[in-house]
């Protein structure tokens, strides 16, 4: 063949592979510049600083104004963010950062190491729950030697940091807008001036927020998007209805009973994820009051655990959408999740044993009465009571299906957030509850605080159950100073080991979210808070 | 007309408000928990709680915090949502403008729809058109609005694509001017058709009423009897007929504040409704009474108007 | 009363109401099922198991509706007793007493008229928790003005104080006479507003159930419409027939308080010519 036919057949092949190609492969491949991304959040945010706050309404609408130190990739492993470095000294007791020297603010100013000494010793170790119940412990000091590097002194080695550090554990604020005010009540909460892909242009409360590219980001060419605009839509029915008539181009959740027809509708794309930006690695967890009498001894807990079939809580209420846990741990944590463990099965009959040997009697009622069982009047129902969030209702009404099942009288009742969390942590007023426990990036940021006895107490979402064990105390310590993850994956298994055994709690489900968007945008990272970075759209 | 009956009416309203005051002052009190905690919320601190004690004067015996309460609220000071970080009043007054727009829209909307069935019915009483009309009206009435602004996104916006199914303005467009007024006409004509279509009912029902009334009157029959046109009768009844609607504006707005919430939901339209939402989730108690106290005084407030103007439309009231 | 009973709409409305209030006395013989019991697959489709489907926790939805009516209906029985009994107290001394403490009472009444049901009972209920207890307390306290202006318009009326001296005279007291003579003349019209309120207090109740402040431990049609929001697009026998239940019940109960009110207001055109 002459070289001039060869080019002309090469570039006919070339042209009808690109031409046979489907055009959304094409939205994927080459990013477009420009264009506004609607994107639909369910609650106002009140404001925008999520350096005060762990609310998932905050942290949806803001953390795309903000960067961390560090990153996350798809397997929630840590990468570089402003911090372009780091070594790990002195088995962990030391980390030091060499942070970028091309980031500034908003507002020009330019951002070095003061900023991240300030944003912890200031405003993170003092508002951020879960930032200041973990690291507020544990830290000596923060030093910023240079304006490049910052310095984390540890009293002890502290080995879940760096999983710590990403814009939804621990964003970093401006000092020189926030030193010498209260962080909660600084107006630059409603007019944020941050680091990250998109600055901010307005904020309509209760209605939209609206974002602008941030064209001086130091990740070079990125954001694509010219505008974001986060829309507040409460009703998840409305948010789809909005998506698929093209008003709303991102939604952050869908609705179980709709999962199936969009991730069906090729005008959509869907990804899973169990990262949140009000909480990450989920599970819809059963806390049993180990204070109440009936609920002390462990074959009454094991009975309950058996009587749960927990397939139908999986199809039911989350629609299919996750997994039964099979571990204390998330599954998402999977160098800590433990596998093969003995939890209890779904089996009724075992379910009835336990409950006739702990002595618990079924006698004319359907509800079983005590008979010989210690610390429990002969006669007394076994009656509990099931609390819950209002949002969760569904799981209330499971349990009480299936308890009832085995002579087991289940009450749920639903409490509003705000009075859930005094009812439960401070006057420790229930029996039974379930809580959806986010393990968070590290066992020891989400996992820790419900087992360990120092963690019994009115701050809410702790020990719920009260559990007390020495021996899982002293194991949890020894994992959070233990920095090399392959040393730390024996000890949390064997921690839940022993709480499988123990049964404080009963794992029920884990809660992953189904992120949806409009297939012609593309390039959305669904496992971070900054999940628009590198987003563009072509219209 | 008279200033006596200027100034009785508008003494009436002194019972109207004690009574909103009182009632929300007893919730607080009767409530279960602390009233600081739920005015100020659980995550304050010992010097905001002490803040909060002084002002609404939660340590004095209970009938002066009545009046502390009292005299706080007439000089418009509803407190600060500890939600919000915001003086409750700059909040409400933030979100009135939008759930007004939308109240109105539906008023008018059900008021022309209204009038004309239920002159339509009257006109045909007791025949099937009458009864047709009724029925299409209660059912309006009898649908919940959460559901039938459902229906409507999916059928109206969803399904036609010819409006949109959430919020006040388009994101990607933002507009100005002319162009900004059509565009929230264009949102706003779901969520204003829904509310109209459930409230169209008591207008119907009152008009027909009305006019049914009017038109059995001696004063009709004797204009019918001197061969007066049938055009004209009608006329006169019609006059006499659209007085219950006025009067009754006063109950249609208290079930329109009702009806906006759901629908405001279901749409997105960030009014009162949205922000009622919002605060009963996370428990803002001081937004929470905020709106009640708004509602209550816009209610009693359209009484009086409406009161006025039915004094002024009636002759037989302006010479009292 | 059986005058109303000629027209369509009284006929169409009465046979409704009584249909509902039939459906909710017999509710465990018509469907003697747990309604909260799961009885088959979740979202099923109506069909000959289940007459009207399965929601989406496997529970038949004509068991959900029937004792769901019995719910709805037995609250807005509850709110219409305690208001009549409030209603009823001040209507009957206002009008009997006339004079200042009419006014006092009226000016009460008109006070309380003003108060917003919905937004009181929002506020209450997240104050005092979600129950059902609480809606009937809150609509029934304050539910009770219209009833007391009919009342007190009957016990007016009947102000011919002969009458009233002649029955004292014979030694009949003044509240036997309130009962025997009163009430019941005020009964056709405190009926309108009966069932007028009894509508709304259904309406109300969905209301709440839908921006979550519903009573999640009873079935009542409000719970079963709101429940069914979700799956609207998916399974649409789960909206359409709570939806229509309380879209009929409502319906029903209007056209009784209609049809009794052109009872009560004259009005024949064409007769007179």
């Amino acid at each position: 063949m002459r070289r001039g036919q060869r080019w002309i057949v090469l570039s006919a092949l070339v042209a009808s592979v690109i031409w046979a190609t489907p055009a959304w492969l094409h939205a994927q491949d080459t990013p477009t510049r420009g264009g506004t991304l609607v994107v639909a959040i369910s609650a106002d945010p009140g404001h925008l600083n999520p350096a005060i706050t762990t609310s998932g309404a905050t942290h949806t609408a803001a953390e795309l104004l903000y960067n961390g130190l560090l990153g996350r990739d798809e397997r929630g492993d840590p990468i570089p963010d402003l911090a372009e470095s780091w070594t790990i000294e002195q088995s962990g007791a030391v980390y030091r950062f060499r942070l970028r020297n091309d980031v500034s603010w908003h507002d020009g100013t330019r951002f070095t190491s003061t900023h991240v000494k300030f944003t912890f010793e200031e405003v993170l170790l003092k508002f951020h729950a879960r930032t200041k119940a973990s690291i507020g412990g544990a830290l000596a000091g923060i030093d910023a030697p240079d304006d490049r590097t910052v310095v984390f002194r540890f009293k002890q080695p502290y080995a879940p940091l760096l999983m710590q550090l990403d814009a939804t554990e621990a964003p970093i604020v401006a000092k020189h807008v926030y030193q010498g005010s209260d962080p909660q009540t600084n107006p630059a909460n409603a007019q944020p001036i941050g680091t990250g892909p998109f600055r901010f242009t307005s904020y309509r409360k209760g209605a939209e927020i609206r974002l602008a590219r941030n064209a001086a980001y130091f990740k070079k060419g990125l954001p694509y998007l010219d505008e974001l605009v986060m829309r507040v839509i409460p009703d998840p029915g409305t948010q789809v209805l909005a998506l698929e008539n093209g008003e709303v181009d991102f939604l952050w959740g869908v609705p179980g009973p709709d999962q199936n027809r969009l991730k069906g509708d090729s005008r959509f794309r869907t990804a899973q994820t169990s990262y949140h930006p009000g909480g990450s690695n989920c599970i819809m967890t059963v806390s049993f009051n180990l204070e109440r009498p009936i609920l002390k001894d462990v074959r009454v807990r094991r009975a309950i655990a058996h009587a749960l079939d927990r397939d139908a809580f999986l199809r039911q209420v989350l629609f299919s959408e996750g997994r039964v846990a099979t571990a204390p741990i998330s599954s998402e944590l999977a160098w800590a999740h433990a596998r093969g463990l003995n939890m209890p099965s779904f089996d009724r009959a075992e379910a009835e044993r336990l409950l006739d040997t702990a002595g618990w009697k079924k006698e004319r009622d359907t509800t079983r009465v005590a008979r010989g069982v210690p610390g429990v009047p002969d006669g007394t129902r076994l009656a509990i009571d099931f609390l819950h969030f209002p949002a969760f209702s569904k799981y209330g009404e499971l349990m009480r299906q299936q308890l009832g099942a085995v002579g087991i009288d289940v009450t749920p009742r639903p409490l509003e957030p705000a009075v859930f969390a005094p009812t439960v942590f401070k006057d420790r007023n229930f029996d039974t509850n379930v809580i959806s426990y986010c393990n968070g990036p590290d066992p020891e940021i989400g996992v820790r605080r419900m087992y360990h006895s120092s963690q019994i107490g009115p701050v809410p979402f702790t020990n719920a159950a009260a559990y007390r064990n020495e021996r899982v105390d002293t194991l949890f310590d020894l994992a959070g100073r233990t920095v090399e993850r392959d040393k730390r994956t024996p000890i949390y298994r064997q921690i839940q080991e022993i709480v499988v055994q123990d049964l404080p709690y009963y794992w029920l489900v884990e809660t992953p979210t189904t992120r949806a968007w409009s297939a012609k945008c593309g390039s959305f990272k669904a496992w971070t808070g900054l999940f628009a970075e590198a987003a563009f759209c072509n219209r | 007309m008279s200033g006596r009956y200027l100034l009785r009416r508008l003494a009436q309203v002194v019972p109207a408000v004690a009574a909103t005051l009182i009632t929300a002052f007893v919730v607080i009190h009767v409530a279960p928990g602390d009233p600081v905690l739920a005015l100020a919320g659980q995550h304050g601190d010992a010097a905001y709680y002490a803040l909060i004690r002084a002002k609404f004067g939660l340590d004095r015996p209970l009938p002066e915090q009545l009046l502390v309460y009292a005299a706080n609220v007439v000089r418009g000071d509803l407190g600060v949502s500890y939600v919000h970080g915001r003086p409750v009043v700059s909040i409400l007054l933030e979100r009135l403008p939008a759930t007004l727009i939308l109240m109105t829209s539906a008023l008018v909307a059900s008021s022309i729809a209204g009038i004309a069935l239920g002159v339509t019915a009257a006109r045909r009483a007791d025949r099937p058109t009458d009864l047709i009309v009724r029925i299409a009206a209660l059912v309006g009435y009898a649908t919940p609005s959460f559901w039938l602004a459902q229906i409507a996104a999916l059928t109206l916006a969803l399904g036609t694509g010819w409006f949109p199914v959430q919020g006040i303005t388009d994101a990607r467009h933002v507009s100005t001017g002319w162009r900004y007024a059509a565009d929230v006409i264009h949102h706003l004509a779901l969520p204003a058709l829904v509310l109209a279509i459930n409230e169209l009912a008591l207008t119907t029902r009152l008009v027909r009423t009305g006019v049914l009334q009017s038109l059995a009157t001696d004063y009709i029959r004797t204009a019918r009897a001197k061969g007066l046109p049938e055009r004209a009768v009608v006329r006169h009844a019609f006059r006499n007929a659209l007085l219950p609607v006025v009067t009754v504006i006063g109950g249609r707005v208290g079930m329109l504040f009702t009806g906006a919430v759901l629908v405001e939901a279901v749409f997105a339209w960030p009014g009162l409704g949205l922000l009622l939402l919002s605060s009963i989730q996370t428990r803002d108690v001081p937004v929470l009474l905020g709106v009640f106290l708004l509602v209550s005084l816009v209610v009693i407030v359209t009484n009086v108007v409406t009161d006025l103007a039915y004094a002024w439309l009636d002759p037989r009231i302006r010479y009292e | 009363m059986s005058r109303a009973l000629r027209t369509p709409g009284g006929v169409l409305g009465f046979t409704l109401t009584l249909m509902f209030i039939g459906l909710a006395l017999a509710a465990h013989v018509v469907a003697p099922a747990d309604p909260f019991a799961s009885v088959g697959s979740p979202l099923n489709p109506p069909s000959r198991a289940y007459t009207l489907g399965t929601d989406d926790l496997g529970r038949d939805v004509f068991s959900g509706i029937v004792h769901g009516t019995r719910t709805s209906l037995t609250v807005a029985f509850a709110v219409i007793l305690i208001a009549s009994i409030i209603g009823i107290a001040v209507g009957a001394v206002a009008g009997y007493r006339g004079g200042g403490v009419d006014d006092l009472l009226m000016r009460g009444t008109e006070a309380v008229q003003i108060v917003p049901r919905f937004f009181l009972a929002v506020i209450v209920i997240a104050m005092f928790g979600p129950g059902l207890d609480r809606v009937v307390f809150v609509l029934g306290v304050t539910s009770w003005p219209a009833i007391a202006r009919v009342v007190r318009a009957e016990t007016l009326s009947l102000a011919r104080r002969e009458f009233v001296d002649a029955a004292h005279a014979i030694g009949a007291r003044t509240p036997r006479i309130l009962l025997r003579h009163v009430l019941p003349n005020a009964v056709p019209t405190a009926l309108v507003v009966i069932s007028l309120n009894a509508a709304s207090v259904i309406l109300l109740e969905a209301g709440l159930g839908f921006i979550g402040l519903g009573d999640p431990r009873s079935i009542s049609l409000g719970y079963l419409a709101n429940n069914a929001q979700r799956f609207m697009r998916v399974a649409w026998w789960m909206t359409l027939f709570p939806g229509a239940a309380i879209a009929l019940a409502v319906l029903g109960l209007n056209l009784v308080g209609d049809a009794l009110s052109d009872l009560s207001n004259p009005r024949r055109p064409g007769r007179t010519a």
